[in-house]
This record gives structure tokens, C-alpha cells and sequence, in this order.
């Protein structure tokens, strides 16, 4: 069967994209900025809009791409998991019954699961491995949503979905230096450490939240250390971007667990904003900003080449990321407001950046 | 009564006269051009070219990537298409293939891979 074409995707992705931008609007009516009525009625959804309906969306779909490379697969089905998610994110936004929405993103979670684990079947590695379990991660954490219908007893497991499949991309990457057996064992118990945290903060419980904020920071540091992106700062151009996004992502890793061993994801802690927005919008958002530009011309077949001005989102990013880190700790609600408008400039200035860059690809 | 054109196979054709096809190395000198841009090095050195078929007429190139996971395989075999294409005379036959088996592993990449990751 011959690849969807790039053209049949793009609609998938757009649903992501329209889930991106009424989830920013709908955190920002959080912040008590005033927004547009509809995106301000989803401001109970910011997360799963955020998570399950865009990340899910184009995690899923960047691994449809993949599937369809590794192998032959019929009606290409695989592409079914980022369709869910993206019709799932247009079920909340619809006003359909909660429920809808919910089983798509089910839906989404087993179907990502399972193309997950066809990859492991076909090449036993432990990067596979951890990515397979980060796709289950996502489905657990729908089915807590479901299962109780609250969206904050999805957010570890959400959390650990994004966590886990960032580590098993980076991990696979470790394959090109010397081979050390003990940073290996390290890993692993790393990640072993996060997901008995995870089993036993079902129901909120303290420990289990530390225990699995102490597994972010030890994955934090092991991949400070470990990642071949402080020997790619060395490079230049885009690898050398991609380096930095990187290690400034892991710094934010790093005080997301600092943050949650404080406490800082249990409901209704100071330090909750803080601490979700260190690994979401810190972490996450760096590593989407380091690989959008060889990602998209992966899903889309464009061309995205390097520039320079990649690094003003980035620096806007980071920047008013770090305010709002600031601002929370501090209790200035005021700047925090005005730190949050300026996470979600950096979104809209990237997407600025990257568009105008796949037209410059077409000229060259 | 016209006549027809007399058949004539390629492959008997003075040789002298058949377009050339570039050789394994320069092949694999034009593929050092194809970047893996999250590791900054070159397909070639890193032991992703599985295998280079020079025929009379047609190139063959099996390539993999470092994990199936990785949705850049498509992308990759288009700009190795792309280099075969611009090296080999008008009228050859390109085709690259995406490889599983034997799964990719560090001893494939060059010693100047090995060098360059402190092997």
C-alpha cells in the first residue's frame, strides 16, 4: 500500500492546531485575561486541550509517519490514532457529551499503544520500549479522566506520556556513544522509579508524586549528561539549535522536579502553576521548537531551512516562561498574567517563524 | 515498402558510447552530502547505507534508519534519490530502498563517526 500522502495528513494536523490555539486562549481566561466568550467556556478543558488533543494529536501522527516507513500496514491505520485525537479535541470544543470526547481520546491512546508496540515487535530495543510505555501512559491517563471525570487525575499520566516519549527519542540517540551499561541500568531504574510513583499517586497521594518528581529530576540530570546534545553544541546551525533547545528543555525538567518533590503537583498547591507549566510549557515547548523544523517536513514534505531568527521564539519562550515561574512562586498575579500573555506570543511568533520559513523553502 | 528501424540493444552498443555510471566511491562521496541534522553527521559515516548496486543501467541503494520509530525515514530516502539522481547520466534508473533487516547498530558507523562520538 503506498503512503497516505502528505496532502490526506495535513488535515489532521490542522485539527491539532485548532486544539493549540483555543487551548492557549482557554489557559489564558484562566490567568483572568479577557478572551473571546467560546474560548473562555473552555477554560476547565485548557488541559486536555493542550495534552490530549494537540500533543496527542501530532505525537500520534508523527508516529503514523513512522509506522508507515517501518512497514506495511493496511488502510493505513495507524493514522486512525491522530485522527481520533484531533476529532476528540473537536468533540470538547463542539459541546458533544464529555463522554464523546473521552472515548476518542481513549481511542487514540490504545490505537498510539498499539502502533507503539507493533515497533517493539518488530526491533526489541529499549527506546521502543520506553515509547511504548509512554503511549500506554497517555491511554491510562484518558481512562482516568473517564473513569472519574477529573481532568487532574489524568495529568500524571499525561505527564508521563510526554516525559517517557521524549526520554525513548533521546535514548536512542545514546546509541551513538561509547555503550555504559551503568548510565544504562540508571535509566531504566529512572524510569522504573517514575511509573511506581505514578501507581501509587493514583488517588493523590503525596508520595507517589515525589517519588515520581524525583524519577523527573534523576531524568533530568542523566540527560544533561548523557544526551549528545552538549557535544552538538560544538556544531553549527540547526543541530546546534536543536542542541540548545534541548538542554534548556532539561533545565526545566530538572525544576519541575525540584518544584513537584515541594509539593508542587498536588491539586491545589501554590506552586501547582509553577510546577505543571516547568514540564508542559518549559520542557515540552522546547523540545516541540528544537524538532518542529525537521519534524513538519517529515509529516508535510516541506522543506523548513535554518535560520538564525529560530532563536527568538526560543528566547521569548524561555524568557517569559521564567517570569512566570517567577511571578507563581512569588504570588504577582499581575505578572504572571502578563508572563502567560507572552508564553502564548512565543507560540503565535514560532508559528510565524516556521511558516514563513516553509515559503522560503519553496523559493530555494 | 518502408523499412523498419532495426532493433538495437542498448548493451551492444559501443561502449565507448554508453554513458558512464559513477562509481561506488563517488556514490558514497555524493551521499556524505545527506545530513542527519539532530546528530550533525553525515548518513554514510554513521553506517546507514546498507548497500550500493552499481548495474548496467540502474542504481540500487538499501538504506535504514536508527530506529523504525523515526518518521524521518521518507524524508531521508528522497534526498538520497535526489543526490543518485543529480549524479548519474540522464536516463538511469534510481531507486532506494528503506531497510529493517539487519536493525541498525553502532558498529556500522566509520571510524570517523567513532572518532567524531569519543569511541
Amino acid at each position: 500500500m503506498k503512503p497516505l500522502p502528505p496532502l490526506a495528513r495535513l488535515p489532521m494536523l490542522a485539527l491539532g492546531v485548532i486544539a493549540l490555539v483555543v487551548g492557549v486562549l482557554a489557559g489564558l481566561a484562566r490567568l483572568a485575561v479577557v478572551v473571546p466568550e467560546p474560548m473562555a467556556a473552555q477554560a476547565g478543558a485548557h488541559g486536555a486541550l493542550m495534552i490530549a488533543a494537540f500533543l496527542g494529536t501530532v505525537i500520534s501522527l508523527e508516529r503514523a509517519v513512522a509506522l508507515a516507513g517501518a512497514g506495511r500496514h493496511a488502510f493505513h491505520w495507524p493514522y486512525l490514532a491522530p485522527l481520533c485525537a484531533g476529532l476528540g479535541g473537536v468533540a470538547l470544543l463542539s459541546g458533544l457529551p464529555l463522554a464523546v470526547a473521552q472515548a476518542l481520546f481513549i481511542l487514540a491512546g490504545a490505537l498510539l499503544t498499539a502502533g507503539s508496540g507493533l515497533l517493539l515487535r518488530q526491533q526489541a530495543a529499549t527506546h521502543l520500549a520506553v515509547l511504548a510505555v509512554g503511549a500506554a501512559c497517555w491511554l491510562a491517563g484518558n481512562i482516568a479522566w473517564a473513569a472519574t471525570g477529573v481532568i487532574p487525575n489524568a495529568v500524571p499520566w499525561w505527564m508521563a506520556f510526554l516525559v517517557l516519549t521524549i526520554a525513548g527519542e533521546r535514548l536512542e540517540l545514546t546509541r551513538f556513544l561509547p555503550p555504559s551499561p551503568p548510565a544504562h541500568r540508571a535509566f531504566l531504574l529512572i524510569v522504573g522509579a517514575q511509573l511506581v510513583g505514578l501507581v501509587v499517586a493514583t488517588g493523590f497521594d503525596g508520595a507517589g508524586l515525589r517519588l515520581f518528581s524525583m524519577g523527573l529530576l534523576a531524568l533530568a540530570l542523566w540527560l544533561l549528561v548523557q544526551d549528545i546534545a552538549r557535544r552538538n553544541l560544538r556544531q553549527r546551525g540547526l543541530t546546534r539549535y536543536i542542541a540548545i533547545c534541548l538542554l534548556a528543555g532539561y533545565g526545566w525538567l530538572a525544576l519541575a522536579g525540584l518544584l513537584g518533590i515541594a509539593g508542587g503537583f498536588a491539586p491545589g498547591s501554590p506552586l501547582r502553576d509553577a510546577a505543571l507549566h516547568a514540564v508542559f510549557l518549559g520542557f515540552v515547548f522546547s523540545m516541540i521548537f528544537g524538532h518542529a523544523p525537521i519534524i513538519f517536513p517529515a509529516v508535510a514534505k516541506v522543506r523548513i531551512p535554518y535560520h538564525a531568527v529560530f532563536y527568538l521564539p526560543l528566547a521569548l519562550l524561555h524568557g517569559s516562561a521564567l517570569v512566570r515561574l517567577v511571578a507563581d512562586v512569588a504570588t504577582q498575579l499581575a505578572v504572571a498574567r502578563a508572563a502567560g500573555i507572552a508564553n502564548a506570543l512565543a507560540l503565535l511568533v514560532f508559528i510565524v517563524v516556521m511558516v514563513a520559513s516553509v515559503v522560503r523553502g519553496r523559493r530555494t | 515498402m518502408k523499412m523498419s528501424q532495426p532493433f538495437i540493444d542498448p548493451a551492444m552498443k559501443d561502449k565507448s558510447a554508453a554513458p558512464v555510471l559513477p562509481d561506488r566511491d563517488a556514490i558514497l562521496a555524493g551521499l556524505r552530502g545527506v545530513i542527519d541534522p539532530e546528530v550533525g553527521m553525515n548518513i554514510v559515516d554513521l553506517g546507514l547505507v546498507y548497500r550500493v548496486d552499481i548495474g548496467a543501467t540502474a542504481v540500487t541503494i538499501d538504506m535504514t534508519m536508527t530506529s523504525p520509530a523515526c518518521p524521518m525515514g521518507d524524508m531521508m530516502v528522497d534526498a538520497v534519490k535526489a543526490v543518485l539522481d543529480a549524479l548519474v547520466p540522464p536516463g538511469t534508473r534510481t531507486e532506494v530502498n528503506l531497510v529493517w533487516s539487519p536493525p541498525w547498530d553502532p558498529s556500522r558507523m566509520s571510524e570517523t563517526a567513532k572518532k567524531h562520538f569519543s569511541w
